[in-house]
């Protein structure tokens, strides 16, 4: 296996006045392509911390990290602007649409920043909302969206850019039961069909339950990284 | 630039009518301060161009020529002969549109119940007519009819202060060439209206007879003259010096001051008025683009976090700025069109009475558009306007993915 992601030794110290608080303790990791991986552990391990320095959100404080062959702990702010453009896709928790751009167009929008020609980026836009179940409304704005839909229209935003690797996180925390158990067959999908990499920030058990890689998280450090040839159930 | 704007335009022109009552609120602002820069401009220049009318189209004109001391001691003894070689040349010149020469001269005029000062004017009627308002203005009788007329016509005021009227005589007293008293007696033949200083001041007589009365020959205390438009002004004074050795040429700037001074003190005020006014704009401005921004901080970690640069931020919210202020910019230059035309037969200012004339100003002022010093306020409110919002627009840029995207 190729690996996508690889992480040395991720430090990261947050300053709280005078006190140095450790989020992450040294980290060494490797996301393979075609990962269903879940990252799980309990609030306040560094879960989320841990996804944004793979994703060029923040910078750890030491260590390094490599995505599709590039390292990208000293990269500038344009160039980490860049990486996060082409070669990652975000899903998040709140869905985070851009409230005054349609569906279609918030898909879009990624493939606008890199440039694509207009006839183009609306056909890939509008065939990877078919993809994600969401065909006939592709012009419907977020507010005109359900919670569900809003989130396969994230989905769709993260991978109309063909990134190496889609980080979610909580992706289903704020959706129904249904709803949350349709997204987590969708990204199953997605990785089994398309070879889309994945890796989940969650406590969802539904989507730890369904991911081929369980990776644990405690105080900054990783605990158990299990790879399962089948899911759990 | 182009792929840029494609993106970025269609994104700030919505994000405008997010909040649509903040974006109506801030047009209101940004145009209803421009409306009153740019109506208030129109307003000064017309009550400026006004004062500066009523004052030169009376006796005045653009520029004077005097014997050297006429200005410092305004009798006979400071005379000069009328324009001949150069100087004629001068004044009958193209640039020139109209001149006159005048005996002009302190003088007593009495009438059977008072004894008042005022100046006798000996004037060329047929030139006067060119270069002076005053012919035009007469309310009862008639104007002078020729250089040799006898007559006398008397400001409205004085007639009414001297208890005399039209068919009447005077008599005036003067110091002659010689120095001695000259004195004569004049048969009212009219009464002109104009401001009351004017009328009190002014009398007008043919300027034979007052060559005569004063013996001073052909000679003449002054020559007004207009020119054909201020922009030549300049050189004109410059060539009549030339022309007019020894003799004191100077335009109207010197000549009235008062009126230079109105005109000078409205195109300061307008542009006071104009940084007053933007300042104002420019706190409504910012205050609201901030809030904008305070408001979106997730949404601008979001864009960052999608991949947008930091700039294109910027960008973005300049954007949303240059609309902003634009859609007000575009408004307020029509209201003040629409304020300017509905005034077509000009602005009364009857209702000031006497008042308007203490400031110099006519009766009736003419608001006319002046398409440079709209364009000007106008790109100068816009350009610094967004200018302004720049604060709030790096403050956008400079939003950390991470502390935005956990912004509440």
């Amino acid at each position: 296996m190729t690996a996508i992601v690889t992480c040395r030794g991720i430090v990261k110290h947050y300053r709280q006045g005078a006190i140095d608080v450790p989020a992450l303790r040294g980290i060494d990791l490797e996301i393979d392509a075609g990962d269903f991986a879940s990252l799980a552990g309990p609030s306040g391990s560094g879960k989320t911390t841990f996804l944004n320095i793979l994703g060029g959100l923040d910078r750890p404080s030491s260590g390094t990290v490599t995505i599709d062959g590039e390292e990208i702990t000293k990269l500038d702010n344009n160039a980490l602007a860049d990486l996060r453009l082409k070669k990652i896709g975000f899903v998040f928790q709140a869905y985070n649409l851009i409230p005054v751009l349609s569906a279609v167009e918030n898909v879009e929008f990624t493939l606008q920043l890199m440039g694509m020609d207009a006839k183009e980026r609306r056909k890939r836009a509008l065939d990877v909302l078919e993809q994600v179940g969401l065909k006939g409304l592709e012009n419907r704005r977020p507010s005109k969206l359900s919670g569900g839909q809003q989130q396969r229209v994230a989905v769709a935003r993260a991978l109309a850019s063909r990134p190496a690797i889609v980080l979610a996180d909580e992706p289903t925390a704020n959706l129904d039961s249904k709803t949350a158990e349709d997204l987590i067959t969708l990204m199953s999908d997605l990785n089994q069909k398309s070879g889309i990499t994945f890796l989940m920030a969650t406590h969802d058990s539904r989507v730890i339950n369904r991911t081929h890689r369980h990776i644990v998280i405690t105080d900054g450090q990783i605990t158990s990284d299990e790879r399962r040839l089948q899911p759990a159930n | 630039m182009m792929k840029r704007l494609r993106l970025l335009l269609p994104l700030a022109w919505r994000n405008l009518w997010r909040n649509p009552r903040r974006t109506l609120i801030t047009v209101l602002v940004v145009s209803v301060g421009l409306w009153s820069i740019l109506t208030f401009a129109v307003l000064l220049t017309a009550w400026s161009d006004s004062s500066r009318d009523t004052t030169l189209k009376l006796m005045t004109g653009e520029g004077q020529i005097h014997a050297t001391g006429y200005l410092d001691d305004p009798t006979v003894a400071h005379r000069m002969a009328p324009p001949s070689g150069a100087l004629r040349a001068v004044l009958n010149s193209a640039v020139v549109t109209a001149y006159v020469p005048r005996v002009r001269i302190s003088a007593i005029v009495q009438s059977e119940y008072k004894t008042l000062p005022m100046t006798l004017a000996g004037v060329v009627p047929k030139d006067e007519r060119q270069l002076s308002v005053l012919p035009k203005n007469i309310v009862q009788g008639r104007y002078l009819s020729g250089p040799d007329d006898p007559a006398i016509v008397l400001g409205r005021n004085l007639a009414k202060r001297l208890k005399t009227r039209v068919g009447k005589r005077v008599v005036v007293m003067a110091q002659d060439a010689s120095g001695k008293l000259a004195e004569r007696a004049y048969k009212i033949v009219g009464l002109y209206a104009s401001n009351q200083q004017t009328e009190d001041e002014f009398a007008f007589t043919g300027i034979h007879t007052a060559q005569s009365f004063t013996k001073i020959g052909d000679d003449i205390s002054e020559i007004a003259f207009d020119a054909q438009n201020d922009a030549v002004l300049p050189k004109l004074l410059d060539d009549l010096k030339a022309a007019a050795t020894g003799r004191d040429v100077q335009s109207w700037k010197t000549l009235a001051p008062l009126s230079y001074a109105v005109s000078t003190f409205f195109d300061e005020f307008i542009m006071m008025w104009l940084w007053v006014m933007f300042a104002l704009m420019a706190i409504g401005i910012v205050n609201t683009q901030l809030m904008a921004v305070f408001e979106r901080v997730r949404e601008f970690g979001l864009l960052q976090a999608l991949g947008m640069r930091p700039r294109l931020v910027l960008y973005e919210v300049a954007l949303e700025s240059t609309l902003l202020i634009g859609i007000g910019v575009v408004l307020g230059i029509v209201l003040a069109v629409v304020t300017v035309h509905a005034f077509p037969n000009g602005l009364d200012l009857g209702f000031l009475g006497r008042g308007a004339e203490l400031v110099g100003a006519g009766r009736i002022l003419y608001p006319q558009i002046n398409v440079g010093d709209f364009v000007l306020y106008s790109a100068i409110v816009w350009v610094a306007g967004v200018i302004a919002t720049l604060w709030p627009a790096r403050r956008a840029s400079k939003i950390s993915p991470v502390e935005a995207m956990g912004h509440a």
